[in-house]
């Protein structure tokens, strides 16, 4: 790979980076392909569906008037619970099963940092938050400290499937779902899986609510139109990039 | 003691029970363990004419309740005259004989029915300090689990702290308390029959099981029967309707508590435990827990007194703030201060961006260092 021939700093320094790896020209990366892009999406709506839901389940705040067999307020909150645990499910799923078969930047080694560059890139990346640097490391795809965090992730996705599974079977009844009853003494008792289900849920949403400030700090930041990425597809970054990754 | 004459026609008829309840009681078991009531023929039968086995009740670290609870009868009733069928040869509370008597009587049929008899467990077995916080007749509780346990035909757990260790191993455990199983390793056939106390019905229904049919019934992954323990006390909850149409009682002796409505908000624990309570209830189907108004506080779960607590809240607090945190309070707080904090870094990340632009803080080359990647 050759390093852009450019002048560092100094003409435009407020954008500089990107000033001097411009030079070459921006050009479209298709990085995102389209089952990243919709997983990612369906996961995110489930998430808050599950989230509103899920939170009306652990304390129902709103208490209907009128006789019982008219309402069905909590009945229904479960029951919308349960479908979006299917999707959520389902795309998890799809999404990890990508991770083996799909494009490049879909792959798993954009989570794991299996290379050396890759790990000298977390420390960049960390640098680069702590304000002990200015400059976020280059990556076509997931920068290494997303994707390490990204694995954290769905290890709490992992984590609602399984206590939610769990505390499913307890009210199984004859179903074959009643078949993950196996996982409740594992959890440590229904109680526990309870416990453990609602408390992922807050670093799910703990972990909401970093993604989305550090994705509009880095699209800023870079200005490879990272959010639009998650609609589009596509990067727009500096020509000399292409090849980086691979 | 010697058990009664196995005539239990005769028996019940000395006791006042006419034939025609005997029956009604054979049918009420057959339903109880999940058989269709013409079961009931094979289940009369079975107490009529087969011996009955030795069985054997030993207390460690307890508080009789389960014995209360297996000797409470309002009126004399055929389940106990069946029960009294069994030749019971050591009871510390209820037999007539004490002191070295009792543990003779305790070691002969170890010694003599060696693999024939029942031992029904009560209490849990403390292993710190060499056992030395329960002993009886100069052995430790442990050293006669392992002798009388491990001779047994089967082992019946009565009661949560024989089962798992109940109150006295709850956190922090100072006598280093057991349940069964996990003291005596190596049980052949161990039936654990949990609930603070037992209920008596569930006790006699799996004696009744056995007498039947010669084995045991089928038991969850914690060796619970299944037809006591096989469902939460929610799905069978009378109050069922109230939580699926969102009424709940918010507070002590408000309008929902008054007319029933839905304890889930007070903490109830049925949807996480499971029992028959609400189908047989207690006390001869008096009543039960929350027919009373208070919600269940699981106890038939393992380490209920460490995993149900708060009894009064939905579930314990958020790791690291205490137990009577509020998850939902915390994980808010927290959400917003991650939203915050990463707010605040964005402004000064571009702030800086605008302001430091002068030239002596050079921004590192982004190539170097990058070069020779492997990826
Ligand atoms: C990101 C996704 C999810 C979130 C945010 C979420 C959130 C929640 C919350 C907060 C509760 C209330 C827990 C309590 O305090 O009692 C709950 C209950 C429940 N969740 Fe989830 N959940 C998610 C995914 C799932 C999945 C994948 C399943 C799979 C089957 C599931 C099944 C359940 C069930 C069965 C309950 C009912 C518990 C009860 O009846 O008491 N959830 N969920
Ligand atoms: C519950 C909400 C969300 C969760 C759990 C979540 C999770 C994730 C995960 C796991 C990835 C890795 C994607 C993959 O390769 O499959 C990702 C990437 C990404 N997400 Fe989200 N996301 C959420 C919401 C959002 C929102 C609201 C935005 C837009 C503001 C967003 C923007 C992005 C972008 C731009 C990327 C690619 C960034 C990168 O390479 O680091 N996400 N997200
Ligand atoms: S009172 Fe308890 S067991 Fe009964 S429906 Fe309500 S939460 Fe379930
Ligand atoms: S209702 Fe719950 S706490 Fe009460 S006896 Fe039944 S299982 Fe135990």
């Amino acid at each position: 790979m050759t390093p852009p021939t450019t002048t560092a700093g100094g003409a435009r320094p407020e954008v500089s980076y990107r000033a001097k790896d411009e030079t070459g020209g921006l050009e479209r990366v298709y990085v995102w392909d389209a089952v990243v892009r919709l997983t990612h999406w369906i996961i995110m709506l489930a998430i808050l569906i599950q989230a509103v839901t899920g939170i009306y389940i652990g304390r129902p705040f709103f208490i209907p008037a009128g006789a019982e067999d008219q309402q069905f307020v909590m009945g229904t909150m479960k029951v919308v619970h349960s479908y979006t645990a299917i999707v959520f499910t389902l795309a998890v799923l799809v999404r990890v099963g990508w991770m083996f078969v799909g494009s490049y930047y879909a792959r798993w080694h954009q989570f794991v940092p299996a290379s050396a560059r890759r790990r000298r890139d977390v420390w960049s990346m960390l640098k680069f938050y702590t304000f002990l640097s200015r400059e976020p490391p280059l990556n076509v795809g997931h920068n290494p400290l997303a994707g390490l965090t990204y694995l954290l992730v769905f290890a709490l996705y992992f984590t609602m499937i399984v206590t939610g599974l769990a505390l499913y079977s307890v009210g199984a009844g004859v179903s074959y779902m009643k078949m993950w009853d196996f996982l409740l003494p594992i959890l440590g008792g229904a109680q526990t899986a309870r416990w453990i289900h609602h408390i992922a849920m807050w670093l799910l949403l703990g972990f909401f609510a970093h993604h989305i400030w550090s994705a509009i700090l880095v699209s800023r930041s870079e200005g490879h139109g990272l959010i639009d990425s998650m609609f589009s597809g596509y990067k727009f970054l500096p020509r000399s990039w292409r090849k980086r990754d691979e | 003691m010697d058990g009664p004459t196995s005539d239990l026609c005769r028996e019940l008829e000395a006791r006042g029970v006419s034939r025609r309840e005997f029956l009604g009681f054979c049918s009420a078991m057959a339903v109880m363990i999940g058989l269709p009531k013409s079961a009931a023929a094979a289940i009369a039968d079975a107490l009529e004419n087969k011996p009955k086995p030795t069985l054997v009740w030993l207390e460690f670290q307890d508080c009789a309740g389960n014995t209360e609870s297996f000797l409470r009868s309002s009126k004399p009733s055929a389940a106990e005259v069946v029960l009294d069928l069994l030749s019971i040869d050591y009871h510390e509370t209820i037999m007539a004989a004490a002191g070295h008597r009792a543990e003779e009587a305790l070691e002969s049929v170890v010694k003599n029915k060696q693999g024939q008899y029942i031992a029904v467990v009560e209490g849990s077995i403390p292993t710190g300090a060499n056992g030395a916080y329960c002993t009886i007749g100069g052995k430790s509780a442990l050293q006669i689990a392992n002798e009388v346990c491990s001779n047994a035909a089967a082992v019946i757990a009565v009661g949560t702290c024989a089962t798992f260790g109940g109150l006295p191993a709850a956190s922090p455990n100072p006598t280093g308390a057991l349940g069964v199983a996990d003291a005596v390793p190596g049980i052949k056939t161990q039936i654990n029959l949990s609930a603070c106390p037992v209920n008596a019905e569930n006790l006699t229904a799996t004696v009744v099981y056995f007498l039947t049919y010669g084995r045991w019934p089928a038991t969850d992954a914690l060796n619970r029967p299944l037809f006591a323990y096989g469902k939460s006390i929610h799905d069978n909850c009378e109050r069922r309707a109230h939580y699926d149409s969102g009424q709940y009682v918010e507070q002590w002796g408000d309008e929902a508590h008054r007319q029933g409505h839905c304890l889930y908000k007070m903490g109830c624990k049925g949807p996480v435990s499971f029992q028959n309570c609400p189908n047989v209830g207690w006390n001869d189907n008096t009543s039960w827990p929350i027919a009373c108004g208070h919600g269940c506080i699981g106890c038939a779960e393992p380490d209920f007194w460490d995993k149900m607590t708060p009894f009064y809240a939905h579930l314990p607090g958020f790791p690291g703030f205490g137990k009577a945190s509020n998850i939902d309070k915390v994980g808010f707080w927290g959400t917003v201060g991650v939203a915050a904090a990463f707010g605040t870094h964005t402004l000064i990340h571009l702030g800086k961006k605008l302001v430091g632009s002068g030239g002596e803080d050079k921004p590192a080359d982004p190539t170097k260092g990058s070069e020779g990647g492997d990826a």
